[in-house]
């Protein structure tokens, strides 16, 4: 029988891959010593007692998991409610951010961090979208509605990539916004720039998990308390055999295809290699966290609902574990969202767009306090939770709320509205209002990622240098 | 080119061109065609354009001036000229829908020859297009949407119904549409759920065994009284009576029958006691003594040799007295049966230790009364039980079309292969190669030859795999090899059977399209193709998705829309006896907008429908709230509109009104950006950073409340602000009549509404009804062009460049000798190049190659 020579070639080339490819992972197995959970709602120090993943990476000098997250949310904030009085150790908290005073001691104001790369600068309009893709990236998107959207690899996944492989999942990316606008978004910008703010690679957003549920199942397994160890299991066995399969069909397309086509495959390559990995690190982490909880049944009607049981799955991953990176974008920039509930029918962005006009100010002052509200109650809950090291979670924690927008009557975007909490396991020095003069957000970055002992980076986005004062 | 012979105010002729073009494609190859023709673009150039830029729009635009950073006397050479598409580009547009040069600079407008030999010029020779050959441009392979998975997974998988839209997160779009290949990307997580979603849906969706036990099932209300009201789902304990089920079976055989029934007791004591016989066929088969309690479910599980033929299965509920004896006078068949005449009826009636009940006072009064019921939950007749007898699963022949697998090992392995094969098929919508089978096939045998797994499971594996691939998740084109001097190729039939089923029904091809495809005879049969298809069911999908993004229809089920605030207190309330824009009068609005564009492609209507016309689709709800009289009734339905109604078009319709309005109140802004956008297609270049307030304008007014209209008018007295809102403006203004719920309004805060107003382009209008009009009549070829490029857009998934104005323009110039209808617009496009064709894989394939990429893009 003749046989072309190219499919022998080409199946030969297959197998060599798939070689490599179980090589590979076989050495990553071998070379990180994973941690093990010695029960499920135990964090242990494990990072710090391997060797190998680097001294301190991703875990406080007591050995706990150190975690950071990012919680956005749109608009910009009512400037004379948002900022505190006073400076420094001695400050007065603003209107808006009445709900922190209990945790006062926990959070820091951050003032004069700016995103200079969210500014119009020869792109013209846009603002929210800017807001949105520049907030984690420190760069400037590109102007295109669909084709070659390139923005920034965001701070998130700049340290997920890096110490990732210390938890379940190397990130979560999390939203409360799930409707979107149909058409177009913001002025000429995709809409991937609106809706996402963590991404993987410059051109890869990582699409944030809005259902409850979902997200639950992800974290825990589905099915009923008790059935979810076992569910997850048989899950991971039958991905598992189909890995190789869907992987030698993504390199045989690969060979056929052109190259806008290739960084299609390329996406999806990179997804399938996740997965992998994160089956591997399955079975070293070995049983999953069992909450003892129902799962969520799915998207509460009410918005405030919705956030509280994001940040309580959020509260719930850090808990556990599970994964020490996260963002949670609250609603994306330019939303038009109405707070019936607390007795605003106008939309957000209308309202944001106040004109000074004293009614809408109030409005979205009143907004303001009503995501800050909710926040607050996240960080109560995370303060009060012990960590393996007999700290708090919140202690053990970094993290960012805050926005890309400072005016949103005006779309500026320096001296943005930032608030950093948590104590980063000792090392931030919580309880101030810090006035930071005017230095690119991307500075923070720097400094929260040191603090994870990612080790070797020179910038993020526009950075200039490194955040002293926190 | 070589047309300098030609003139160039006239459009190329086709036949002399074709094989022109084809030499010239030629030529590019080898590097000196490109030259020659960008050489000729530049001569004529100097000789033809830049008189007529000179003549029209250096005052603005040259001579020093250069507004809107456009100079056209200031290119540092010819090449850097030409390679200003996106300049071009702008020029051919503005110049052609009448917005440059400006009316009120006094130049005068071009003549209609003149404004041909601009865009000849710039589409043939500065943007090199080959009119019988033109670019098809790229499109990135497209994953598909939710909307296309889910829709896919249906037609693919037995009808099979998977929730992509709470599954998966939600797609990005581009260019308006969510179907745009650049934009679908695959994060990580998005992965991970799709290889969950293929186990998922190949578990529930194929079967796992050859052959089943047949089951019937029946529940409470299965099980009829034998005399008087009554079923099974809720029997009172208090009340003598027999509920029976007849069962039929064809075969003699063993037979298993599983009872379930269920003792469930008011929250609060009841004395009430049964005893309850279960028969099968007359013959006793258990008893049980029930008695109040919370919640108890009682399991029986029998197992009885039936003869074909009717097998009756009952329920006799003797009710006791406390002590357990049979109360004789509880036989009472007309009491009611009811849960609410259950509890209170029988406790009056004959129950003498009911708590509370006292003969002869209204049963009304005493809803709390208590009481011990039976349910019949369930009876499963599985059967007949010998496996000789087992019936094939529903669906099995759809996934196994020759039965169950042979025994031997080889057999096996071939059928697995050529089930796969097919299904692999066509789930990539195109053949797959023996490679590909072969490991399928050990797929599915490393399952099934597993120790008490079926080869079923097996097949269901590599199924799974099969819906995990690139293949399935992507639309992927083969890539077609260039011939000689062939930089663009006809698409195989394949990919044209998907292009068309995805563009038309947001689906899969059928078996149709694959049995043409296959032949290689779709390309022929293309008209009847698309005529069949749009009569299809399925292009319900197209209607919906296109309507839902080009007009924001999609949007209308979540604007935040404050009906109280808009509509006032004394409006019209729903059901609920609230003034609510609520979930149902949404979808009405949206129902409206969808029947309607529906109506013009049935009907092949002119897509001018879609501007003016003088009926549009309501029930009484929406009728009411429009002011449109007689029409009664929840289903909407075609209806012709009064002389004098404004209504008509989907400008005027509740989910385009809604759509660009704030929560309380209208933004004529948003509305006269909304009909720029997408019906005349010249949008304005996004506002600059710095908007003045518009609060500023206050100031005029003098602590009076302006209108908005007013506000708007001293915000257009901004130099900077005018050039734009003098186009926005008087198109929302015009629909300030209606108001943000799209209910006429002839005030806004107690004075008139003035919606007089003119276009840019000189067009007066009195009312919206007016504007309507000018639009349809004076304006019709931009709407044309407008929606032209949307349906390419959505069609193609990819937005358009310089390369497809000729396209356009052909499909354009279609529509006015054909009267617009809606049937050549669609056929156009199916027809047009960029639909049919892709670049093939040649390089050096562009004949403009060596222009330099364009600069940013500057609107």
């Amino acid at each position: 029988m003749k046989t072309p020579a190219a499919p022998t070639a080409s199946a030969a080339e297959q197998r060599l891959l798939s070689l490599n490819r179980r090589q590979f992972l076989r050495g990553l197995g071998a070379c990180v010593a994973l941690p093990v959970f010695e029960s499920a709602l135990r964090p242990v120090a494990q990072a710090a007692t391997a060797p190998a993943a680097g001294a301190g990476l991703g875990v406080t000098a007591s050995g706990a998991p150190l975690r950071m997250a990012f919680v956005y949310f749109p608009n910009g904030a009512h400037q004379n409610y948002w900022w505190p009085t006073g400076e420094g150790a001695d400050f007065k908290l603003g209107k808006t951010m009445q709900p922190l005073a209990p945790l006062q001691r926990s959070i820091q104001v951050l003032g004069g961090l700016d995103h200079k790369n969210a500014t119009a600068g020869n792109d013209g309009a846009g603002d929210h979208a800017r807001a949105n893709a520049t907030f984690l990236t420190g760069a400037r998107a590109r102007k295109t509605d669909a084709a070659d959207i390139r923005v920034g690899i965001s701070v998130d996944q700049v340290a997920a990539q890096r110490i990732g492989h210390l938890t379940r999942f190397p990130s979560l990316e999390l939203s409360c916004d799930q409707v979107r606008k149909s058409g177009r978004c913001d002025s000429g910008y995709s809409c991937a720039y609106q809706y996402n703010l963590s991404w993987a690679s410059p051109t890869t957003p990582m699409a944030p998990e809005t259902n409850p549920r979902l997200v639950f199942e992800r974290l825990f397994g589905a099915g009923a308390p008790g059935e979810r160890q076992s569910n997850f299991q048989l899950r991971q066995a039958t991905q598992k055999s189909l890995l190789d399969f869907v992987i030698d069909d993504a390199h045989s397309l690969q060979r056929q295809l052109g190259r806008n086509d290739q960084q299609k495959l390329d996406e999806y390559l990179t997804g399938v290699r996740e997965i992998e990995q994160r089956i591997q690190r399955a079975e070293n982490f070995g049983a999953l966290p069992d909450p003892r909880a129902d799962t969520p049944a799915g998207i509460p009607a009410n918005y405030g609902d919705h956030m509280d049981i994001m940040y309580e799955l959020l509260a719930m991953a850090f808990e556990t574990d599970s994964t020490r990176v996260s963002t949670l974008l609250l609603a994306g920039d330019g939303s038009n969202r109405a707070y019936p509930q607390i007795g605003i029918p106008e939309g957000h962005h209308y309202c944001s767009h106040h004109r000074n006009n004293d009614d809408l100010m109030e409005k979205i002052g009143q907004i303001d306090l009503y995501y800050m509200e909710r926040f607050a109650k996240f960080l109560q809950r995370l303060d009060a939770k012990k960590d393996v090291d007999g700290k708090s979670i919140l202690h053990n924690s970094m993290i960012v709320y805050g926005c890309g927008n400072s005016d949103g009557n005006r779309h500026t975007h320096d001296n943005l509205p930032i608030v950093l909490a948590g104590g980063g396991g000792g090392t931030l020095n919580p309880g101030r209002y810090t006035k930071l003069g005017g230095q690119p957000m991307s500075n923070l970055f720097l400094t929260m990622t040191d603090r994870l002992g990612v080790s070797g980076l020179e910038r993020i986005g526009d950075s200039s240098a490194r955040v002293k004062a926190v | 080119m070589l047309r300098a012979h030609t003139t160039l105010s006239a459009p190329p002729n086709r036949l002399v061109n074709l094989p022109l073009a084809l030499c010239l494609a030629g030529f590019g190859l080898v590097g000196t065609g490109a030259a020659a023709a960008e050489n000729r673009a530049a001569a004529n150039y100097h000789k033809t354009i830049e008189p007529l830029l000179s003549k029209y729009c250096y005052d603005c635009h040259g001579n020093g001036v250069g507004k809107g950073r456009v100079a056209f006397d200031e290119f540092a050479s010819d090449a850097e000229m030409l390679a200003k598409r996106d300049l071009w580009l702008a020029a051919l547009k503005n110049v052609r829908a009448g917005m440059m040069p400006p009316r009120e600079e006094d130049i005068g407008r071009p003549s209609e020859t003149e404004i041909n030999t601009l865009a000849n010029w710039i589409k043939y020779e500065a943007f090199g297009t080959d009119p019988a050959n033109p670019d098809p441009g790229r499109v990135t392979a497209r994953r598909l949407n939710r909307i296309e998975y889910r829709n896919t997974i249906r037609d693919l998988m037995g009808g099979f119904d998977f929730n992509s839209e709470a599954e998966f997160p939600p797609d990005d779009s581009g260019n308006g549409f969510d179907n745009n290949g650049d934009v679908l990307t695959v994060s990580p997580l998005l992965l991970e759920k799709y290889l969950s979603a293929a186990e998922f849906i190949v578990d529930r969706a194929v079967p796992k065994v050859p052959k089943i036990i047949r089951e019937r099932m029946a529940s409470g209300r299965d099980f009829r009284a034998e005399s008087g009201e009554g079923n099974g789902e809720n029997l009172n304990v208090k009340r003598a009576v027999k509920v029976a089920r007849r069962f039929t079976v064809e075969q003699a055989d063993s037979y298993q029958v599983v009872i379930e029934l269920e003792v469930r007791g008011s929250f609060d004591f009841d004395a009430g006691r049964a005893k309850v016989i279960c028969r099968i066929d007359n013959e006793e088969r258990f008893v049980e003594d029930v008695a109040w309690s919370e919640r108890k479910t009682l399991k029986h599980d029998l197992v009885v040799d039936w003869k074909p033929g009717a097998h009756v299965v009952s329920f006799e509920i003797v009710p006791l007295d406390p002590q357990g004896q049979i109360i004789a006078a509880a036989v009472s068949p007309s009491l009611p049966t009811t849960s609410a005449g259950a509890s209170g009826g029988a406790a009056t009636g004959a129950d003498p230790n009911a708590k509370g009940a006292t003969p002869g006072r209204d049963r009304a009064f005493r809803p709390s009364a208590t009481s011990v019921t039976v349910r019949v939950a369930s009876v499963v007749v599985r059967g007949p039980l010998h496996p000789e007898f087992w019936t094939t699963p529903e669906n099995y022949t759809r996934f196994f079309p020759d039965g169950p697998a042979p025994a031997d090992a080889a057999g096996r392995e071939t059928y697995a292969g050529a089930l796969l094969r097919t299904f692999a098929t066509r789930a990539f919508r195109r053949p797959v190669d023996d490679a590909k089978v072969a490991q399928m096939v050990a797929l599915a045998r490393d399952v099934y030859a597993q120790p008490g797994k079926t080869f079923e499971e097996g097949i269901s594996r590599a199924m799974m795999g099969v819906l995990g691939s690139p293949r399935f998740l992507f639309r992927v084109e083969a890539p077609v090899a260039g011939g000689a001097g062939q930089p663009y190729a006809a698409i195989d039939e394949y990919a044209l059977a998907s292009r068309l089923s995805y563009f038309l029904w947001s689906t899969m091809p059928d078996e149709e399209l694959f049995r043409l495809a296959e032949k290689g005879e779709l390309r022929r049969d293309l008209r009847a193709q698309i005529g069949r298809m749009l009569k299809d069911a399925k292009a319900q999908a197209f209607v919906r998705n296109f309507t839902g993004q080009w007009l924001q229809a999609r949007d209308v089920e979540s604007v935040p829309i404050n009906a109280r605030v808009v509509m006032g207190p004394n409006a019209q309330r729903n059901r609920d006896g609230r003034i609510e824009f609520d979930g149902a009068f949404r979808r009405m609005m949206r129902s409206e907008t969808e029947m309607y564009f529906e109506h013009i492609i049935r009907e092949d209507r002119s897509i001018l429908d879609l501007v003016d016309s003088d009926y549009t689709f309501l029930n009484e709800r929406l009728a009411k709230h429009y002011g449109v009289p007689d029409v009664t009734g929840d289903n909407l339905r075609l209806v012709k509109l009064p002389a004098d109604s404004p209504r008509g078009g989907v400008l005027t319709q509740g989910t385009v009104l809604a759509v660009t309005s704030n929560p309380t109140r209208t933004s004529p802004v948003k509305r006269g950006l909304f009909i720029l956008e997408n019906i005349l297609g010249t949008p304005p270049p996004p506002a600059p950073p710095d908007v003045p307030d518009l609060e500023e304008a206050k100031k005029n007014f003098e602590g009076r409340e302006p209108k908005l209209s007013e506000m708007l008018a001293v915000h257009r007295a901004n130099k900077l602000c005018n050039s734009c809102h003098s186009r926005m403006d008087p198109l929302g203004l015009a629909m300030e009549n209606f108001n943000a719920l799209g209910s006429w309004r002839d005030t806004e805060v107690g004075q008139p509404i003035e919606p007089a107003g003119e276009l840019i382009t000189g067009e007066k209008f009195a009312d919206v009804r007016e504007l309507k009009r000018v639009l349809r009549q004076d304006r019709k070829l931009d709407v044309y062009r407008c929606l032209t490029e949307k349906l390419l857009t959505y069609a193609l998934g990819r937005g358009l460049d310089y390369y497809d104005a000729h396209t356009v323009d052909e499909i354009v110039d279609r529509l006015a000798r054909e009267d617009g209808r809606m049937s050549v617009l669609i056929h156009s496009v199916v027809e047009s190049p960029a639909f049919q064709k892709m670049r093939t894989q040649t390089p050096g394939r562009h004949v403009t190659l060596s222009v330099p990429p364009t600069s940013e893009i500057h609107p």
